[in-house]
């Protein structure tokens, strides 16, 4: 059988033709960004009629028709379910003021409204379309099915959905571990960063419990199942996202708040002007100089060209000079959620630090022959043959200080414990080995709180190799420069113990620690500091995800982020530069002075246009030209946003 | 087993259910309510045959009742730039209908997936039972095929509901098989009209039937000649039709 076809994402888009199972992969292309690309043929064919409605009319009028085919059509639509569900909204207005214009003999100008209306609805489309995956890249993370092992020994494969609590699964190397158990047999190490976003592998014997979600990186576990596949930690975690993004001030709110209001009165008042202004004005019902004529030039005059685009092209401008800096905004509205951020809050691992060990100190337990510089070279030695952070970790520090490479024999790994051989020392072959320090019996390893460490033995003579997290040297200066340039309180929320958060919490100059925290503990925080006056949150791991779905604002590490993290955040730094950060604060600021400049702008356009032509102190041809101009406007100052 | 559900059997058997299945993936993947065949090719041939057939009508209606032939060209003109947008849009359309109708499908076994795996179960059982398979080797199959719901999905749409994936053409490939169908219709029957305005449209119309038809035919896997042959038929009695019925009822 071919590879099953992967549906998840085609269901998570929302059935998307562009990845339809049905269509062949040659012409799923047709079906990317038919809105925008619509929205762009109406444009050109809006162009086309105008430059002709000089010449010919006849011609101009057939590809005006093809303008309300590309945009009318899907307008309608739209209209007609809004209706439907009896809501009155901008939608509703457009559109009926892009029919009626046809009616009085302004079917460019009806076109026009259509064109820019599907044009912002296609780029909004376009850019938000990438933060439709969220939860599909955790799925896919998510194993779908287990090896479950039978009472008579044999293994199968079953569904995890359908596996019960009790059931014994067998994970080999490299798998990730499916359901949430109990190691029942043997010894291995299990790396968590998808669910904790540490790096440091955790070892796993008979009896400790195992969250689904971990990659078993040594030999294979046998675990009894203890949590279905509904309550797994990975599922938890899913469903945090969700609840997240549901509960996430929506800011667009008040837009469309205001849309519906101001559709519902323009409607309103077309329909009165159109009854009353006849007995006003002592002017006929029908005719050029009528009510109803006049009324419904009030309504084109009103229709919120100038409105419409007064956001989108302020926002896709700025989006556009943020790409140019390797920042990918998921919609423009994070830009306004942004400027109204008043905290930000850090991952500390792979965040503020580079997320991989270094080794520190390297420390003899007693007086020995041996010097370090020797205990590296064996230390490195030993670990070439694993992949671990630890292993690498200290073969750089070995590489940096030049240490030569020493012979092994008889390498052999203890599943959780670390690595032994024989090394051939100048002095002759004598046993070594790499690892836990509980495995050597260290005793007072473990006073040393929180540290990761790895122990040597060479013979009778013992090391203590400590390793920490490396701060990006970029840190401290962005702190201060958020502080002092932006007013922005830090905030330090991290899975790892208290006594490394503090060091480099203390390092980064961070206001406010939150250490050993789980992903819904995160989250908590997250929700209380969002309230408390708008937060964003820079994360890079799964655990993060949750977090940076419900911050106001969630910005995720484009490189060294997870899938997860990256889909579920709003803004994302694609060279993981933080520094940039300073940079979008202001930006955002800036995007939302010009939002508001051109909203003003706008109304008073709309004002000075409508009611002017009620009147009838101008025709409806100047009202149309004072309307243009002010959309002109409004399109020229939101590109002012470009300049980075 | 579990027992299945009145809702989703219905009181019918496993296999039963499969057949009735099979309809419905059979009804969903075909272009029930138009002319058009699916894929850009055969909307292409479909869409060439049709303007032949309805130039080729017009042309003998117009010369039968003396038009003069300055205007044949003029209504040629006008004539085919709304039928080519008439032909265009209709297939598109066409495709979107059985792409709707198809993932309306996928999402209703996904649910079933959901919400009946036991009647699932039974029914992928019911399939490859008719396939052959028996005893243990029949729950292996079955197990290891529900252990992954991509690929259970996969299998479902295929054996149960008889549907083909990534077989389909876009709705907007699709008409544009269809646009060049009527552009290549037209420009041959202009260019016959054009040196031969006696016999020639009719005799392009006639090539254009017959290309349209073996090229169908032959993507379907078909006999070219019969194909041909009785399209080349229908489109002369049809015309033939018209003409009389014209003289008959006009004069």
């Amino acid at each position: 059988m071919k590879t099953p076809f992967l549906f998840d994402e085609f269901f998570a888009s929302g059935l998307e033709e562009s990845i339809s199972p049905f269509l062949t992969p040659k012409s799923r292309k047709w079906g990317k960004n038919l809105s925008l690309k619509s929205a762009i043929g109406a444009a050109s064919c809006l162009l086309i009629a105008f430059t002709l409605s000089f010449i010919n009319a006849s011609l101009s009028a057939i590809f005006l028709s093809l303008v309300y085919f590309l945009v009318g059509a899907p307008a309608l639509l739209a209209t007609l379910n809004d209706i439907k569900n009896l809501e009155i909204n901008i939608d509703v207005l457009m559109t009926l003021a892009a029919f009626l214009a046809v009616m009085i003999g302004s079917g460019l100008e009806g076109a026009l409204l259509l064109v820019l209306f599907e044009l912002s609805h296609g780029m909004e489309e376009t850019v938000s379309r990438k933060a439709r995956s969220a939860i599909h890249n955790l799925n896919n993370l998510s194993p779908k099915f287990a090896h479950v092992v039978a009472d008579d020994g044999t293994l199968y494969e079953k569904s995890v959905r359908e596996i019960a609590i009790g059931t014994h699964l067998i994970v080999k190397n490299g798998e990730i571990v499916p359901l949430d158990g109990q190691v029942l047999e043997g010894t291995s190490s299990v790396n968590l960063v998808h669910l904790t976003g540490e790096s440091a592998p955790v070892v796993k014997k008979p009896g400790d419990p195992i969250p689904a979600g971990a990659r078993n990186l040594e030999s294979a576990l046998i675990i009894e199942v203890n949590r279905t596949n509904a309550d797994s930690t990975l599922s938890r975690i899913i469903q945090l996202i969700i609840q997240a993004q549901e509960a996430k001030p929506k800011l667009q709110r008040w837009l469309d708040r205001f849309g519906k209001k101001y559709a519902t009165t323009i409607i309103g008042l077309t329909c009165l002007f159109a009854i009353t202004l006849p007995f006003l004005f002592s002017i006929p019902y029908l005719g050029h100089e009528g009510g109803i004529y006049r009324a419904l030039a009030f309504l084109i005059a009103a229709s919120p060209c100038a409105l419409i685009i007064a956001t989108p092209t302020a926002y896709l401008s700025a989006i556009s000079a943020c790409a140019h800096k390797g920042i990918l905004l998921k919609g423009g509205i994070v830009l306004d959620a942004l400027a109204s951020c008043r905290s930000i809050a850090f991952d500390k691992t792979g965040t503020l630090t580079t997320g991989e060990l270094l080794c520190t100190a390297i420390d003899p337990l007693s007086s020995t022959t041996i010097s370090i510089d020797d205990a590296l070279a064996i230390a490195a030695s030993l670990e070439r043959q694993v992949v671990h952070p630890i292993a690498t970790a200290i073969g750089k520090f070995a590489a940096q200080k030049g240490c030569p490479l020493i012979e092994i024999q008889q390498f052999k790994a203890i599943p959780g414990s670390g690595i032994e051989g024989i090394a051939q020392l100048p002095t002759g072959p004598i046993p070594v080995f790499i690892g836990s320090p509980d495995y050597l019996h260290l005793k007072n390893s473990q006073s040393i709180q929180g540290q990761v460490l790895a122990a040597l033995s060479v013979g009778a003579d013992r090391f203590l190799f400590r390793f920490s997290d490396q701060i990006r040297s970029t840190t401290p200066a962005l702190i201060r420069q958020m502080k002092e340039t932006h007013g922005i309180h830090s905030v330090m929320l991290t899975g790892d113990n208290p006594f490394n958060a503090q060091n480099i919490g203390a390092l980064a100059g961070i206001e406010e620690i939150y250490a050993g925290l789980k992903p819904e503990d995160k989250l908590d925080h997250v929700a209380r500091l969002s309230e408390k006056g708008g937060l964003a949150m820079v994360g890079d791991g799964i655990n993060d995800a949750p977090a940076l779905a419900r911050a106001t604002v969630g910005i995720s590490m484009g490189r060294i982020g997870s899938a997860t993290a990256v889909d579920a955040s709003d803004v994302v730094l694609l060279n993981d530069d933080l520094h940039l950060l300073s940079w979008l604060f202001t930006k955002s600021r800036k995007t939302k002075q010009i939002v508001k400049q051109n909203l003003t702008l706008a109304l008073s356009v709309i004002c000075l246009a409508t009611i002017p032509s009620l009147l009838g102190w101008i025709p409806l041809w100047a009202a149309v030209i004072l309307h243009e101009g002010g959309t002109v406007l409004v399109g020229l100052n939101s590109l002012r946003l470009l300049r980075r | 087993m579990e027992k299945s559900l009145p809702g989703h059997f219905e009181g019918k058997e496993a296999l039963d259910h499969v057949i009735e299945a099979r309809q419905k993936g059979k009804e969903a993947s075909e272009e029930m309510h138009g002319t058009e065949l699916p894929g850009h090719y055969c909307a292409a041939a479909d869409a060439a045959k049709e303007t032949a057939f309805l130039l080729v009508a017009l042309w003998i209606l117009f010369h039968e009742f003396n038009i003069p032939l300055s205007l044949d060209h003029l209504f040629l003109i006008a004539f085919t730039s709304g039928w080519l947008i008439w032909k265009v849009g209709r297939s598109a359309i066409l495709g979107w209908n059985r792409l709707e109708r198809l993932h309306r499908l996928i999402e209703e076994e996904r649910w079933e997936i959901e919400h009946h795996r036991s009647q699932e179960k039974e029914e992928l059982k019911a399939l490859y039972a008719a396939k052959g398979f028996e005893g243990k080797l029949l729950d292996e199959v079955t197990d290891v095929l529900m252990a992954d719901d991509n690929r259970l999905l996969q299998v479902m749409l295929q054996e149960e509901l008889g549907l083909q994936l990534e077989s389909y053409e876009h709705p907007l490939k699709q008409a544009a098989g269809a646009a060049v169908g009527v552009i290549a219709a037209v420009g041959l029957i202009a260019i016959g009209l054009y040196f031969l305005p006696v016999w020639g449209p009719l005799a392009c119309a006639s090539i254009v039937i017959a290309l349209a038809a073996g090229t169908s035919a032959h993507l379907e896997k078909n006999r070219p000649a019969p194909a041909v042959i009785w399209n080349l038929a229908v489109a002369a009695l049809a015309s033939g039709v018209a003409y009389f019925t014209a003289q008959l009822l006009l004069r």
